[in-house]
């Protein structure tokens, strides 16, 4: 399968005059066309940075990004805003957690809809761009006539619904959702999921999915990628990492969500707590919070091995890969 | 269920909560279309010892029968023992000694402390004030004790430090341990760990879990997780619209769910497991306001299956055996 985007050594870093806090250290892995990437973590791993760095949305005066985020062809982390903002939209786009906050609250959908519209194609007619969203809004099964409402008539559910038919207006080849289901009921996060799914089918999009919620990944994703302070941890198909985890953190993190149908597991939580984002680690960085931490793991960073089923692991428990289960 | 006549520790009796509206109707007398029903008619016994989840959509009036509970809102109908004895008997009486028996915890952590006071001047307080130990001193070694078996360390060192410098889930376990130093025979806990980090959820919900049996406390926990809840919980109550569509053991509710809501509310339910891909039903649209929800089934306008018959008259419960209840005149048949 083609790559549509290959990360390779991504560093992002939040600077002040006082400290440095490495936000994401030595990011390397690769999406391909079609995919639906879950990246999951505890809060403060490093997701949400991860992400507004391929959208170039830092302050780039407070951050440090190093490392390359190859695109079709172009790095996102070298490229000026004027050829960024080319992307945005047409190539990639993001949903984000709080829609109600994404859209103006003194302008219709439609308007809005114009005026993103109007960027790529300013030659559009109104009737094209209703046209358009239109079909977009019914692929989200919201009614015609929301493209006529303001923000506050419509509920949280139906707002998130627009934030995603809005990012598909362009058709973009990938789109980040940046926990845009979290703030939802249990009913409209399932049924946004399950319409998100049937969408990718028909329309041939790759999405990154953000989310703390393990079930999320497992419903609407097929590869995942677990960060922890920062750093990858495993990356690999959903069917093979949930399945048989490798990573000691991959493995507390699923420990920790009881199973919906299936026994009732103790459940464990992961002792500790994140390290401080603020000094370089030595060694593993989950090694203070492993179970099954040795002297190694605190004096040098595990290695990224692939595996029989192509997945990555960061750890020196499955060091010579293959031989290892 | 027993058929003795036991009286339950906590028990719920036909409880109402409802709000006026101020509406399009302002100028007009204030008759039974003008309320909110933010609770209406809610009916539930909950033994020492054991924990019931309430689980349902947001705005279905979970939260508010937690308030009622621990009456920080006086219901509009109805009443709730403990032990027997009337709540609202039990306030008016001694404030004091009802604060001392029902204890709540509250879903954000963050705002749940004074944000001026250290950790020990916020768990002394509490023990100064139901003059529990002779001195400072003694107080202060039981706060220790208390955060130590919590799992909080260095114990001497939280205490001198403030809620801000502390993260989500150690404030929500101080909050936890607080709510015990009174020895609460019922304790609330709205949401207490939707705030919190997956990671840490599992401390949380095994201390209520420790809590409720080696205390023989009981625990009402309000959530919106049903994976959450069925781990948690013995019973477990659905509540739509302000009122109960189904109750049973956890496993029954989760496994065999008898109500088309909860049937739905399940397979909506992401679970961890990605080969365990189940049909999913579809609920149409929103859910209704709770004002003026109308005559017959309150679900009846989503409901799947519903009936001419469901919008006339709203369901009696059926039981299925069990214990195990259900608001709906299909809940004996099969989907």
């Amino acid at each position: 399968m083609e790559k549509l985007l290959t990360l390779e050594n991504v560093n992002v870093s939040y600077v002040n005059k006082e400290k440095k806090v490495y936000a994401v250290r030595n990011v390397s892995f690769s999406i391909e066309k079609g995919d639906s990437l879950g990246i999951v973590g505890e809060s403060g791993s490093g997701k949400s940075t991860l992400a507004m760095a391929l959208l170039r949305l830092h302050n780039e005066n407070l951050t440090e990004i190093t490392g390359k985020a190859l695109f079709s062809g172009k790095n996102l982390l070298e490229i000026t805003q004027e050829e960024m903002n080319e992307l945005r939209w047409q190539d990639i786009s993001v949903v984000f957690q709080k829609a109600m906050n994404a859209l103006s609250p003194v302008h219709r959908i439609g308007e809005q809809v114009e005026d993103i519209y109007h960027i790529h194609v300013p030659q559009a007619s109104k009737k094209e761009i209703e046209e358009r969203m239109i079909k977009l809004l019914k692929l989200v099964n919201l009614p015609e006539r929301v493209y006529r409402l303001y923000p506050h008539e419509m509920s949280g559910g139906m707002l998130q619904r627009v934030a995603i038919a809005v990012s598909l207006l362009h058709d973009p080849k990938l789109v980040i959702f940046d926990e845009a289901t979290t703030a939802l009921d249990v009913v409209t996060q399932g049924q946004i999921l399950e319409e998100v799914v049937q969408m990718e089918k028909e329309m041939d999009m790759t999405r990154i999915m953000i989310t703390h919620d393990m079930s999320v990944v497992a419903a609407s994703c097929n590869k995942v990628a677990v960060l922890y302070a920062g750093e990858l941890m495993e990356v690999g198909y959903v069917k093979d990492i949930f399945k048989n985890p490798m990573h000691p953190y991959t493995q507390g993190l699923l420990n920790s969500f009881p199973s919906l149908k299936g026994e009732c597991e103790v459940l464990h939580a992961i002792p500790g707590f994140l390290p401080d984002l603020s000094k370089p680690s030595e060694g593993c960085i989950f090694a203070p919070r492993c179970p099954h931490a040795d002297d190694r793991c605190r004096r040098e960073k595990p290695v990224q091995q692939t595996m029989k089923d192509t997945r990555q692991v960061a750890c020196w428990l499955h060091q010579g890969g293959e031989e290892n289960e | 269920m027993s058929k003795e006549k036991k009286i339950p520790f906590v028990s719920v009796k036909d409880v109402a909560m409802w709000y006026p509206y101020h509406g399009k109707s302002k100028n007009k007398e204030r008759g039974e279309k003008d309320w909110i029903k933010a609770v209406d008619g809610v009916s539930i016994d909950i033994e020492r010892g054991e924990i019931l989840g309430v689980i349902g959509e947001s705005g279905c009036g979970k939260s508010t029968l937690g308030k009622i509970l621990t009456r920080l809102e006086d219901p509009t109908r109805g009443d709730c023992l403990i032990d027997g004895v009337s709540t609202k008997e039990m306030i008016k009486k001694s404030n004091k000694e009802f604060r001392s028996t029902v204890q709540i915890v509250f879903q954000n952590p963050f705002d749940t402390f004074t944000p001026r006071d250290t950790i020990e001047k916020i768990l002394l307080r509490p023990l100064k004030n139901y003059k529990i130990g002779s001195d400072d001193d003694e107080r202060r070694k039981m706060c220790v004790e208390a955060l130590e078996s919590g799992g909080l360390y260095p114990a001497e060192d939280i205490m001198k430090r403030y809620p801000h410098e502390l993260s989500g889930g150690q404030l929500q376990r101080i909050s936890i341990i607080r709510s015990m130093f009174l020895n609460p025979g019922f304790i609330v806990a709205d949401e207490p760990v939707s705030m919190l980090d997956v990671s840490v959820r599992a401390d949380i919900i095994n201390m209520l879990i420790d809590l409720s049996k080696n205390k023989g406390a009981a625990v009402m926990f309000i959530s919106h997780d049903i994976a959450l809840t069925r781990y948690i919980s013995e019973h477990i109550a659905v509540m739509y619209l302000g009122r109960i569509v189904e109750y049973g053991t956890a496993d029954d509710v989760v496994k065999n769910p008898r109500h088309p809501y909860t049937r739905a509310l399940i397979s909506n339910c992401a679970s961890i497991d990605p080969e365990d891909k189940q049909e999913t039903i579809s609920i149409e649209g929103e859910p209704p306001t709770p004002l003026n929800p109308g005559p017959g089934c309150y679900f009846a306008p989503r409901c799947y299956m519903a009936c001419e018959e469901c919008y006339k008259k709203y369901p009696e419960s059926i039981e299925v055996g069990n214990g195990h209840w259900a608001s709906c005149p299909y809940a004996r048949e099969e989907m």
